[in-house]
């Protein structure tokens, strides 16, 4: 480590803070020029193989510097903490600008003109992470070529966040993300990309049975006026079920009877099982201050059958809410050309890979709720993954290092 | 065993625990009573394991699906991560702070029983989400405590009596803290890849965890090319914490967090 040196011209021989923001600053600026006056570049949605040639071609270009050029002054000025620092904090600055300005069209000219509402896709941006690469790959390739055991954290945390970076990058061109209506009951062949085009699969989905376990629906009061719901000195909303006694403020809320699938008849509910047959429940009310008691019938309706509320009072009415999804999925074959065909679920958290797609649940016809004959699929292609994950698999392990061993090394050099 | 007899459980472990607080203050005066901390403050946990279990078995299902069944898994978890990081790093504070923290979560399960059934929408019920918000909890924690070290060291320097122990001491709980915090980054992406089917979208939420880390790998930077320069290392970190609270309580109140799918608003 070095310490504080003596004055030094700008310019001269090692290049510091200054000269790195110098260098920082004129990216930046570039990349805003570019922005504004060449328009919108495409570098990120590169694909294959060209960005696997630019994968390659950079990493060989920087072990070649590394190699054949380390005595040159910007190598020697990348492989060292203020280069580095720099590009950290010019990623940092241009990650800012995304976090303050929404990433989505804008109506002002400034943010329009200066593109500060596609950070990702931005000129500047590539610069900027062009540098940062540039600066840790030679850092982690230096660090390598000295094949000592105690840098072993450093690559770790270093090529790990290195490939999980750039590969994600440069991948992000070949992800495919497609989403797949499926009926039951018919086969479904054509999804649709991420601009609404259509695409051809190479396989079919077969959808057998859309299933929804739901939650209990909850109940709640609600303003008679306002028709707003009640909030409940901040506590949640409490699960239906016969049996159940429940205070809201001065109420006092006992659930008689509950029926999961019901239809009206002539003074309360009975239960049925049809399509879109409701849930219901049968509740008495006690005003506790006037003793007032009211009972009936509430149901949350559905998308045949309309909702019932009971007014309690002049203020207040209860209500059941819709029931909550509580796990759903799909089962479906997979057909394929040659006539073999797999079956399996899909269901949310437990997405199936077949022939390099990942297939997830994602949602289907809320309006139908459990009815919902469509189940809408996932199909997303990321060849690029097995090279994220070991990035980012070494960077976990790079993680528990660095907690296990703290700051040792520094006061072990110092 | 059902969510019936978990007064009975909850009361236990908390009595047991604090008689462990108790013999944890004992220890700063005579450290031999540590031991006695360690003891009542494991008891408790088996407990508690032994309640995860029963209620596992009655359940037929991993207890996983509402919230409050997630507490369960917080309160468990936090005092394992304090125990390993008591036993490498000899932080008493830090096992106070988690098994606080884990008691906290019985005694909410206990004065909310409505919550018991409060229900977690099917992307939150992976087995990422608890890692993913327990290593939070701790990097907060311990990022937190970093700061009040910068800020000692800041008067340090203002009355010129600056202890080099003091940006040591600061030093490695940005390495501990930074590692929970990688970690927290790096599950949350394999969650979201789980879940939604991408690892990473810059949502409000993400942009911010991630300024967060880059303040803190700045500190961690700085310190190693210059050891001397205190005071510019004690502005980054105290900088870094800012952006740490920012992350944590203001994103909601950003602009950009209008489509945040960190914002779970219940109905
Ligand atoms: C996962 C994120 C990172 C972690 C955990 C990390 C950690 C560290 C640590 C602990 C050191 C001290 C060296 C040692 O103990 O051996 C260090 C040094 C260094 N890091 Fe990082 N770092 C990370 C990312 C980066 C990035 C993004 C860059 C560059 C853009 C970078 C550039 C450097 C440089 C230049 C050094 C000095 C190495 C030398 O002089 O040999 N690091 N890093």
């Amino acid at each position: 480590m070095k310490p504080d040196r003596e004055k030094r011209m700008l310019w001269e021989n090692p290049w510091g803070y200054t000269e790195s923001f110098i260098i920082g600053i004129g990216l930046l600026l570039t990349g805003f020029a570019l922005e504004m006056f060449v328009g919108r570049q495409s570098a990120f949605e590169l694909v294959f193989p060209y960005n696997l040639y630019i994968f390659l071609g950079f990493n060989l270009i920087l072990v070649i510097l590394y190699k054949w050029f380390s005595k040159n002054q910007i190598v020697r000025w990348l492989l060292k903490v203020p280069a580095s620092i720099t590009s950290i904090v010019l990623v940092t600055f241009m990650v800012l600008l995304m976090g303050i300005f929404p990433q989505i069209n804008s109506t002002n000219a400034l943010v329009n003109t200066l593109g500060l509402n596609h950070i990702t896709t931005h000129w500047a941006f590539l610069l900027i992470i062009i540098f940062f690469l540039t600066c840790l790959g030679l850092v982690t390739i230096k660090r390598i070529a000295q094949l000592k055991w105690k840098n072993f954290g450093f690559v770790l945390n270093h090529l790990g966040l290195y490939l999980a970076l750039f590969a994600g990058i440069v991948g992000s061109g070949d992800l495919q993300r497609l989403s797949l209506d499926t009926y039951e009951g018919s086969p479904s062949i054509h999804a649709l990309d991420m601009n609404n085009q259509k695409v051809e699969l190479p396989f079919a989905i077969y959808l057998k049975d859309f299933k929804i376990e739901e939650y209990n629906p909850k109940l709640a009061l609600v303003d008679n006026e306002k028709g707003e719901l009640v909030h409940n000195n901040g506590k949640n909303l409490y699960l239906i079920d016969s049996g159940k006694v429940y205070n809201f403020e001065e109420y006092h809320v006992r659930i008689l009877k509950f029926l999961e699938s019901s239809g009206r008849i002539e003074n309360g509910y009975a239960f049925v099982n049809e399509q879109g047959s409701p849930p219901s429940a049968e509740i008495e009310v006690i005003n506790t201050k006037t003793k007032d008691t009211v009972k009936g019938w509430i149901s949350s309706g559905s998308f045949r059958h309309p909702f019932e509320s009971l007014k309690i009072d002049a203020k207040y009415s209860m209500v059941m809410t819709i029931p909550e999804a509580k796990k759903f999925s799909s089962d479906i074959s997979i057909l394929n050309i040659d006539g073999s065909r797999i079956e399996t679920t899909l269901e949310v958290n437990k997405p199936y890979s077949y022939k390099g797609y990942k297939l997830y649940q994602l949602s289907y016809d809320d309006a139908m709720g459990k009815w919902s004959t469509l189940s809408v699929i996932e199909l997303v292609r990321d060849p690029w993954l097995p090279v994220i994950y070991t990035g980012v698999f070494m960077m976990i392990a790079g993680a528990v290092y660095m907690f296990w061993m703290g700051n040792k090394f520094k006061k072990e050099t110092k | 065993m059902t969510w019936l007899d978990f007064p009975l459980f909850s009361m236990s472990i908390i009595g047991l625990w604090i008689i462990g607080f108790i013999f944890l203050g004992i220890s700063y005066k005579k450290e031999q009573f540590i031991k006695w901390s360690f003891a009542f403050f494991s008891i408790g946990w088996f407990v508690l394991i032994y309640f995860i279990k029963d209620l596992w078995i009655e359940l037929d299902r991993p207890p996983m699906r509402t919230l409050g069944e997630t507490r369960l898994w917080y309160a468990t978890f936090l005092p394992l991560v304090g125990f390993l990081t008591y036993f490498r790093w000899k932080f008493k504070w830090f096992l106070a702070y988690s098994m606080g923290m884990a008691g906290m979560f019985l005694v909410i399960n206990y004065l909310n029983p409505e919550t018991y059934s409060k229900t977690l929408m099917p992307a939150l019920q992976s087995p990422w989400f608890i890692p993913h918000v327990l290593v939070y909890l701790f990097s907060y924690a311990v990022l937190a405590a970093s700061s009040f070290v910068a800020i000692k060291g800041f008067i340090g320097i203002r009355k010129q009596k600056f202890d080099i122990a003091t940006i040591q001491l600061a030093d490695n709980l940005v390495y501990i803290g930074f590692a929970f915090l990688t970690l927290g980054l790096l599950f949350g992406a394999l969650w979201a890849k789980e879940a939604w089917g991408h690892y990473w979208t810059w949502d409000p939420k993400e942009v911010w965890a991630f300024l967060t880390w880059m303040g803190y790998l700045i500190y961690i930077h700085y310190r190693y090319f210059h050891p001397q320069k205190n005071k510019q290392a004690l502005t980054i970190l105290a900088l870094a914490f800012v952006v740490l609270i920012v992350c944590w309580f203001g994103v909601n109140y950003l602009p950009v967090a209008q489509a945040s799918v960190h914002t779970y608003t219940q109905t």
